[in-house]
C-alpha cells in the first residue's frame, strides 16, 4: 500500500482537524473553500457531519489534512468530544459581526485545552471578513479603511461596518492562549489557504504519523513499528510451518 | 437545525457502546435518520476509555447512582508516595486512556474485515499482541527452560507459538513434545475430524487432552490458556475449547509473522464505538450524549404505540423530551439474575515490564500487548481454600505503545469470572505475582489501581419491533478477553431486520473521499 514512488518524495503526513464554533459562524464554507475553492451564497444549514480531506504542500513535506466538521449538530455539543479525540489541530471559527459567536469560540478553546491531545494545534479564526469591508456587500455606508487581515488597523468601531468583534480583541486573546489567529472570508477565499498552511507549519514534526498502513519504510520510529497494516492480511491462511 | 422532538426518526439507537456504534455504522449510508443517544456523557458504554480525571468522575457518579450500570463496587486507589518529588509517579490526566474494554481482536475476526470493508479502518491504528505467558508454580517440568522468567515465587512461561516452537523446544521430553504436535496437527483441521471429540463435546477439555492424545497434565495449562475461558478446567467444554485454540492458531501469521492478534491504540474498543459513529455521523446521524430513554419504575420504557401503515412509537428522554421514531434499538434496561459477574481491575505501573514483551519475529511489529494467564489453583489466598476452583485470572499488559498511558509505564487489565472480595483479593495477588515475577529495575511500582465487577447485560436488540419479541438472548459478551465474533452476527441479525429487503452488502462501502483512495491503494 506504499505511496507509488518517485512522485511523491516528499514525505507525508495524515493530520486530525476538526472544527469547531457556533452554528452558522461558516465552517463548512472555510472547509469548501480550502477543498474546492468553491463558496455558495446562503448555504443550507450542513446536514449531518462532513468528512474531507485536503492536502497542503510544504516546502519539505506534505500534509493532508483529515477535516471533520460537526456542522448542523451544535446545539447537541455530542460530536465535537468524539471529534477531538486524538486530533493533531483545531480551528475554532467565530464570525466577526457577532460578538456571542467568539464567546462560544473561547468556550471551545477552553474545552480543547482541558480535554484534547495535549500539543493541539488550534487556530482561531474570524470568519466573514467580506461583511467588514466596504464593498463587502450589506454596508452602503463608507468606511475609511479596509483593516489590513492581520489586525494592522485596530480602530474598527464604525457603525456602519458589520463588525462588531474588533481585530485587536480576539487577537489579544489569541496571543494569551497561544492560539494562531486570522481573519477570513470564506467568500472571497482571504485567508483560508493561509489558515490551513500556518496550522500545518506548527504541527511538530515528532507529533507527524505516516501515511496511514505503509510498512518498510526507511526512518521508522518505534510508534511506526509497532503499527499493524490490516490490509495486508493473507487470504490463505497461514500454512504454519510444520517442522515435522 | 434539527430538533429532536420536531423530528420523525427512522430509528432511534439507545447507548453507544460498541453493538450499538456498529450497528450505527452498518446503516451510515442507509439513508435513515437516526438519531443515537446515550446516558452518559461519554461514548463508548461499557467499552469506554477514560483519563484519569474522567476515571474518577466515572467511579464518583456510579457510586452516586448506582441503579442504571453493568458497573458496581468501583474503587480508585493511588498509593501514597513517600515522597512526592521522588521516584515515579503518575503523569497528567490526559496521558491515559484506561480501557473498560481492552480486548484483543484475533487475526481473522469479522471484525476487522468488516472494518476495512467499511473503510473506517483508516481512522484506526492496530498494534501486534505479543506473547502469551502462563503463570508456573511448579519447579518440575520445566526447571531451568529459557523460555522461563526468572522465578520468585511463580514463574511465567512462554506459551509456543505453534508447531516450530514446540518442536524446538529444548525441555519438553520427547513423548510429551510427540504428544501435543499430534495435537496440533489434529487442530488445524478439527472440524473434519469430529470422531476423534464428538463423544467429549460437553466433557471437560482435559480429560480429552488425556484421554485421546494422552498430553501430560503439565502441559495442560498452556493450551487451557488459549482457550481463553473464563471458567475453571472442569467447566471448559471440549466443544467450546477447540474453536477457541483453532482461532488463535490459525490467526498466527495472518497480518506478520509470529503474532495472531491485535489490540486498537489509544483505549481498546472505545476507539472503534467512536470511529463508527464519527462514520454515522458524517453519514447524517445526529449525537446526543447525556440524555437517556425514560424509564417506568420496572425498567421497561414508556412507549405510547401507534398504529398505522407503519408503526410509529413515542418515547420520552429523562429530560421528558418527547422523540417520536420508526424504530428502537437498545439494550434491555434490566440486568438478569443469570447474566455472570465479573471482577475486573486496572493497574497503572511505572515499568515497561521489557521482559513481557520480547520481539515477536523478525519484521514484525513490535508488540504492544502481552497477555498473562494465571490458570485455576496457582494463586492462593491466605484464607480461602479449594482453589483448584478458582477461575483463572487473565492480565492484558498494554506497554505505552497502546496510547493509554505514557512512555515508561505500563496498564495491567485483570479480569476473572468471580465477583465479590474473593475476586479482587485475586486479582490483586495476580498483579503482585506477576510484577514479582519479573526481574525489572527499578522494580515496578503500582501508581494506580481501579478494581470494579461488571455485570453482563443482555445484548442490544430492537426493543420495540412489530413482533415485540427479543430477537435474541445471548449476553453482550464485553468481559471476553477477546472480541466475540458473535457480536458481529447479532449487529447483522439487527441490520438486516431494520433494512429489510434493501439490506444491500453489510459495511461494504466505498470511501467518501475519492482523493484518500488515490493516495493510499
Amino acid at each position: 500500500m506504499a505511496d507509488s514512488g518517485a512522485s511523491q518524495p516528499k514525505p507525508s503526513s495524515s493530520v486530525k482537524l476538526v472544527l469547531l464554533g457556533e452554528a452558522a459562524v461558516g465552517k463548512s464554507s472555510l472547509v469548501m473553500r480550502f477543498v474546492n475553492n468553491d463558496f455558495q451564497e446562503n448555504k443550507e444549514p450542513t446536514i449531518g457531519a462532513a468528512f474531507l480531506t485536503q492536502k497542503c504542500n510544504l516546502p519539505t513535506r506534505t500534509i493532508k489534512f483529515e477535516i471533520w466538521d460537526t456542522a448542523g449538530q451544535e446545539r447537541f455539543a455530542s460530536l465535537a468530544p468524539m471529534y477531538y479525540r486524538n486530533a493533531q489541530a483545531a480551528l475554532v471559527v467565530y464570525d466577526i459581526t457577532k460578538p456571542s459567536s467568539l464567546t462560544k469560540a473561547q468556550h471551545w478553546v477552553a474545552e480543547l485545552q482541558r480535554q484534547a491531545s495535549p500539543g493541539i494545534v488550534i487556530a482561531l479564526v474570524g470568519n466573514k471578513y467580506d461583511l467588514a469591508s466596504p464593498s463587502g456587500g450589506d454596508n452602503a455606508e463608507d468606511a475609511d479603511a479596509a483593516p489590513a487581515a492581520e489586525g494592522e488597523n485596530p480602530e474598527e468601531e464604525d457603525s456602519a461596518d458589520a463588525r462588531r468583534v474588533p481585530t485587536k480583541t480576539a487577537k489579544a486573546y489569541a496571543d494569551e492562549e497561544s492560539l494562531l489567529f486570522f481573519e477570513t472570508s470564506a467568500k472571497t477565499g482571504m485567508n483560508v489557504a493561509e489558515v490551513f498552511t500556518a496550522i500545518a507549519n506548527a504541527i511538530p514534526e515528532t507529533s507527524l504519523k505516516g501515511p496511514r498502513g505503509v510498512g518498510g519504510q526507511t526512518n521508522l520510529n518505534r510508534q511506526e513499528d509497532a503499527r499493524v497494516n490490516l490490509t495486508g492480511g493473507r487470504a490463505e491462511g497461514p500454512k504454519e510451518g510444520c517442522a515435522c | 437545525m434539527e430538533t429532536l422532538d420536531g423530528t420523525e426518526w427512522d430509528l432511534l439507537i439507545v447507548g453507544t457502546g460498541l453493538p450499538q456504534s456498529l450497528l450505527a455504522l452498518a446503516l451510515s449510508r442507509s439513508g435513515k435518520k437516526i438519531l443515537h443517544i446515550d446516558q452518559n456523557d461519554y461514548y463508548g458504554g461499557p467499552e469506554a476509555a477514560f483519563s484519569l480525571q474522567e476515571v474518577e468522575e466515572w467511579g464518583k457518579g456510579l457510586a452516586d447512582d448506582p441503579s442504571s450500570a453493568p458497573f458496581s463496587s468501583i474503587s480508585i486507589t493511588k498509593p501514597e508516595q513517600v515522597d512526592p518529588d521522588e521516584g515515579p509517579s503518575l503523569s497528567f490526566s490526559r496521558a491515559y486512556s484506561l480501557a473498560l474494554c481492552p480486548q484483543l481482536i484475533y487475526a481473522r475476526s469479522t471484525l476487522l474485515q468488516h472494518l476495512v470493508s467499511s473503510k473506517v479502518y483508516r481512522q484506526l491504528e492496530f498494534l501486534a499482541v505479543g506473547s502469551f505467558w502462563v503463570y508456573s508454580l511448579g519447579a518440575d517440568e520445566t526447571a531451568g527452560s529459557p523460555e522461563a522468567l526468572t522465578p520468585v515465587g511463580g514463574r511465567l512461561l512462554r506459551v509456543p507459538n505453534g508447531r516450530e516452537d514446540v518442536f524446538q523446544d529444548q525441555v519438553l521430553d520427547f513423548k510429551a513434545k510427540r504428544a501435543l504436535m499430534k495435537f496440533l496437527r489434529f487442530i488445524a483441521d478439527y472440524e473434519e475430524q469430529p470422531e476423534v471429540w464428538e463423544d467429549h463435546r460437553n466433557k471437560p477439555f482435559p480429560s480429552f487432552l488425556t484421554e485421546q492424545f494422552k498430553i501430560p497434565a503439565s502441559l495442560h495449562a498452556p493450551l487451557l490458556a488459549l482457550t481463553l475461558s473464563p471458567a475453571v478446567p472442569a467447566q471448559t467444554t471440549t466443544d467450546h475449547a477447540l474453536p477457541r485454540i483453532a482461532r488463535h492458531l490459525r490467526s498466527i501469521g495472518f497480518f506478520g509473522a509470529g503474532f495472531g492478534s491485535v489490540i486498537p491504540k489509544w483505549g481498546g474498543m472505545s476507539e472503534i464505538t467512536q470511529v463508527a459513529c464519527r462514520a454515522s455521523a458524517v453519514g447524517g446521524g445526529v449525537y446526543v450524549l447525556g440524555k437517556g430513554l425514560s424509564t417506568t419504575l420496572d425498567g421497561s420504557i414508556n412507549l405510547d404505540h401507534q398504529e398505522g401503515e407503519t408503526p410509529i412509537y413515542k418515547v420520552r428522554l429523562k429530560d421528558g423530551e418527547l422523540i417520536t421514531t420508526g424504530q428502537i434499538v437498545g439494550d434491555p434496561s434490566h440486568p438478569r439474575l443469570e447474566d455472570p459477574a465479573y471482577c475486573r481491575s486496572i493497574t497503572v505501573v511505572s515499568s515497561t515490564l521489557d521482559p513481557l514483551f520480547p520481539p515477536i519475529a523478525e519484521d514484525a511489529p513490535s508488540p504492544a500487548c502481552a497477555v498473562v494467564i494465571f490458570p485455576s489453583g496457582t494463586l492462593k489466598l491466605d484464607t480461602a481454600d479449594g482453589e483448584a476452583k478458582v477461575p483463572p485470572v487473565y492480565i492484558s499488559v498494554h506497554n505505552s505503545d497502546a496510547g493509554e498511558c505514557p512512555a515508561g509505564q505500563s496498564v495491567l487489565y485483570a479480569s476473572i469470572a468471580l465477583k465479590g472480595t474473593a475476586g479482587f483479593q485475586y486479582l490483586k495477588k495476580s498483579v503482585e505475582a506477576l510484577l514479582l515475577s519479573l526481574d525489572v529495575t527499578p522494580s515496578p511500582t503500582t501508581l494506580l489501581s481501579v478494581q470494579y465487577e461488571q455485570q453482563s447485560r443482555p445484548s442490544m436488540q430492537l426493543l420495540a419491533s412489530e413482533t415485540d419479541e427479543p430477537t435474541n438472548n445471548s449476553s453482550s459478551s464485553s468481559m471476553d478477553l477477546a472480541f466475540d465474533d458473535s457480536v458481529l452476527d447479532q449487529v447483522k441479525g439487527l441490520w438486516q431486520e431494520i433494512m429489510g429487503e434493501d439490506a444491500g452488502k453489510f459495511l461494504v462501502f466505498e470511501d467518501r473521499e475519492a482523493n484518500m483512495t488515490e493516495d493510499d491503494e
